[in-house]
């Protein structure tokens, strides 16, 4: 099985760990896990697993985009705390049309909200929203609660 | 026909950015309003050989008199731009025949 990790800016400070820690979680449940992020976002997960003890792949985000197809991958969790990271999730979603999970978070409810109906009205994803920025927690609980519900 | 908006944008001059660092809401209803003729595609759909970022109906539009192309283009931190850029009557061609509507 295969999961990709689609990461947004590296502007917000829980995406970094709680990349990691996905990546982690879905390794234990048997998934071939792929991070897909911009070059900025590669480099603070490459730096915060400098021996590789979590990440396994990595790949160019927009590189990507232009090479995948459906069936390559069987699981796709995205990290949505922007527009365009809402923008770039409903795209992979289309092009992978594959079981899907988008963790929404950000500091304000509003744009919780915005993203949250962005990715619901367009997808058929589970989605997993929460109001968070500097603290990972509320968003792992989330995680670890949907990814329960996958095994 | 092989392309890199990224790589055209930084070696051209010949196009023109009509939003920057906006929502792709906005930025599709931007396109709505400036282009003659609008056609809709879905996310992932190529126009100029670059698959296309965005919510569907995703809008590109066309103006043919002038011989270009609106399309969104997000970058992850940036958010969505409208980009107008030349285009040739074939890619135009080949565009109407991703509509969805």
């Amino acid at each position: 099985m295969k999961a990709l990790v689609l990461l947004g800016c590296p502007e917000t400070p829980s995406q970094t760990p709680l990349s990691i820690y996905a990546t982690h979680k879905l390794t234990q449940m048997g998934y071939d896990v792929t991070i897909a992020a911009n070059p900025a976002a590669k480099k603070l997960v490459m730096v915060s697993d400098p021996e590789n003890h979590y990440i396994n792949k990595m790949a160019d985000l927009e590189k990507l985009l232009g090479e995948i197809n459906e069936g390559d991958y069987d699981l796709l969790l995205g990290f949505v705390h922007k527009d365009a990271a809402a923008s770039f999730f409903v795209t992979f979603y289309h092009l992978l049309n594959t079981k899907s999970i988008a963790l929404v978070f950000e500091r304000d409810m509003d744009l919780v909200e915005e993203y949250t109906n962005m990715v619901a009205e367009n997808t058929d994803a589970t989605v997993v929203s929460v109001r968070a920025f500097h603290n990972p927690t509320p968003i792992k609980v989330r995680l670890d609660k949907v990814l329960k519900e996958l095994e | 026909m092989s392309f890199c908006l990224d790589t055209y944008l930084q070696q051209s001059d010949n196009y023109e950015i009509h939003a920057s660092r906006a929502g792709f809401k906005d930025c599709a209803m931007i396109i709505r309003f400036k282009a003659d003729e609008v056609v809709y595609i879905k996310p992932g759909d190529q126009v100029l050989g670059v698959r296309v970022i965005g919510i569907p109906p995703i809008p590109i539009g066309i103006d043919e008199k002038k011989g270009t192309v609106f399309i969104p283009y997000t970058k992850p931190c940036h958010g969505t731009s409208v980009v107008e850029l030349p285009i040739d009557e074939e890619e135009i061609d080949n565009i109407r025949k991703l509509n969805t509507q």
